[in-house]
């Protein structure tokens, strides 16, 4: 009786199992549907993007990238965002890793002061930053020049690299550094030799969320630049704001296309490290 | 070796220490002070002053008058009414989802990986082309999400035509782009948890509701404090979605604050005004975060 009372209890504990994956599955798609519809509609013809019903399969066409892509000079709006993005980046994951460690490590006296200041500053609202940053932009003439908006990201990337870091590091056995620096090695040394290549995986996701947040920010991006350094999703704005009449949906499919792709590439390749960093970040923040 | 060192030398030892600490420090203190200090106190000092629209320069001093000007603009209560609404929908309804999917998530299965990495997607589609497309999606003519409704007999709704509709829209383009970080985080937290408390729950004989209340709630309690902070401090710097998705409108609906101030500043060059109200905007969201720094700290400390 008991063996049967168990395979029972296993059949359902096993129907309950597939019911949550299959549930899981579908939502997972229906997440997903967006973006395919997205894709499928930047390679329409226009006729078939206006249609009641809607039509799931039309004649391929690769008008919408090609014709749109000149006149709105988007190659070199996504020039100017890959520069942008990878810049700042970069700068700020160089600045805030090192941050982060000091706060973390090396008991500065009034860092816990400064580190309280500098996480507290993730709540700064950007827009309380917008109307300073123009003027004085503005007034030193560098508005529109990509340096400006990467000193501009490192507003909210530094914050946020610190924040991500400084637990990562946090979370190291201080042997580590302990013995290196017993043997003479300076704390420079230590850091760049040691701690920087077992915090690998750390650095790796936290600067591909840097790169991805420089990648979309539209506040700055609106106010800083005008016609040289503006990025894509300035242009994307204009398109979704030009789409009253739906006119523009071809373009802004494409363009939209075009954005999300290559970081949908770059994020599943290194998605390991990526879901990792994301835990980390959260659950040891 | 030890205690060769004379009293000069470990002097000096102790500055070179401090100096090389601050090399770590230094840089990042120097930049954020210029970027992130001085454009806030150049903010305040605007938000006293009229701004000259000839230099682009603050000039006189003209006490709290933008701050009246601010609190009695019906423009910018309603935009803070908004996105008070906004986010007292947003935030539980994108918790709960991301938890709920989470926890369905939570099962041994070959491919658990895989739907995992796919919820990376919505993730990394950039908030302004959310909002673009999601517009298209929701087209009262010819947008799918209404002929999809069609055949369960609900509708044509014009989604981002009707006042009320237009704020579920919001709320849902938001929900859509932020709930798969929400699934990753929480599904990693679960992960954690450790195995074998459950297996004693299972063994007891405890109903599902029971171990998810008395056992995997309290653990993940600060999970979920941590992942309600970070999203919050996402969340009130919402600009993307509307500006593409609504542009605020109809009327005033969804004219979440960043977006009113922007517009304030950068369409009607109204400077010092809306320096007063992103002021009031930074106060407001310093005390608020630092409420829920708070709480989250005891809810840890708690469990």
């Amino acid at each position: 009786m008991s063996t049967s009372t168990l395979t029972l209890r296993k059949r359902k504990i096993d129907a309950g199992r597939w019911f949550r994956i299959i549930a899981g599955v579908a939502i997972c798609l229906g997440f997903l549907l967006p973006v395919l519809w997205m894709i499928s509609t930047s390679f329409k013809l226009p006729t078939d993007i206006f249609t009641t019903p809607p039509k799931i399969f039309s004649t391929f066409t690769m008008d919408n990238y090609t014709s749109y892509m000149q006149q709105a000079d988007i190659g070199r709006r996504m020039l100017n965002t890959v520069i942008v993005a990878i810049g700042a980046g970069v700068l700020s994951l160089t600045l805030g890793t090192m941050a982060g460690y000091a706060l973390s490590r090396l008991n500065i006296k009034g860092g816990a002061t400064i580190g309280v200041l500098i996480l507290a500053s993730r709540g700064v609202p950007p827009i309380a930053l917008a109307v300073p940053m123009f003027l004085v932009a503005r007034n030193l003439g560098i508005t529109d020049m990509h340096i400006t908006l990467i000193l501009a990201y490192c507003t909210f990337l530094i914050p946020y690299v610190m924040w991500l870091m400084r637990s990562f590091f946090a979370a190291l056995p201080k042997e580590l550094e302990e013995s290196a620096m017993l043997d003479g090695a300076s704390r420079l040394a230590t850091f760049f030799r040691i701690i920087v290549p077992i915090s690998m995986p750390g650095i790796v996701s936290t600067l591909i969320f840097s790169i991805i947040l420089a990648w979309e920010e539209l506040l700055f991006a609106l106010i800083l630049t005008n016609r040289n350094a503006a990025t894509i999703p300035v242009a994307i704005a204009g398109m979704a704001a030009d789409t009253e009449n739906g006119a523009m949906w071809g373009a802004l499919t494409a363009v939209g296309t075009l954005t999300v792709i290559p970081v949908v590439i770059f994020a599943l390749m290194v998605q390991k490290h990526l879901i990792n960093g994301l835990a980390e970040g959260a659950t040891k923040g | 070796m030890k205690g060769g060192y004379s009293q000069p030398s470990r002097a000096r030892l102790k500055a070179n220490d401090l100096f090389s600490k601050w090399t770590f420090l230094g840089p990042t203190t120097l930049l954020l002070l210029a970027l992130l200090a001085y454009p806030i106190f150049y903010t305040i000092q605007i938000s006293f002053s009229e701004l000259n629209l000839a230099t682009f320069a603050p000039k006189g001093w003209v006490g709290w008058d933008n701050y009246k000007d601010a609190i009695t603009d019906p423009g910018f209560l309603n935009s803070l009414k908004v996105t008070g609404i906004y986010l007292v929908l947003a935030l539980p309804l994108q918790m709960v989802l991301g938890f709920g999917i989470a926890y369905l998530l939570n099962v041994e299965w070959k491919w658990r990986g895989l739907v995992r990495a796919l919820f990376l997607i919505p993730m990394v589609v950039a908030p302004v082309v959310a909002g673009g497309v999601w517009k298209m999606l929701l087209d009262p003519l010819w947008g799918i999400v209404n002929y999809v409704l069609g055949f369960a007999g609900i509708g044509p709704l014009n989604w981002l035509g009707d006042p009320n509709l237009a704020m579920i829209s919001i709320v849902l383009i938001d929900t859509w782009r932020w709930t798969p970080f929400i699934v990753l985080i929480a599904s990693a937290a679960m992960l954690a948890l450790p195995k074998d408390v459950f297996e004693a729950a299972a063994v007891d004989g405890a109903r599902w509701w029971h171990t998810l209340i008395h056992v995997s709630l309290p653990m993940l309690a600060s999970a979920i404090g941590a992942v309600f902070v970070v999203r919050w401090l996402g969340a009130v710097k919402m600009f993307d979605i509307a500006l593409a998705a609504t542009r605020g409108g109809p009327g005033q609906s969804t004219n979440v604050v960043n977006l009113y101030i922007y517009e304030e500043a950068f369409r009607s060059l109204k400077f010092a005004e809306s320096s007063a109200m992103a002021v009031i905007v930074l106060v407001l969201t310093m005390i608020m975060t630092m409420i829920f720094l708070r709480t989250t700290k005891k809810l840890e400390d708690r469990f």
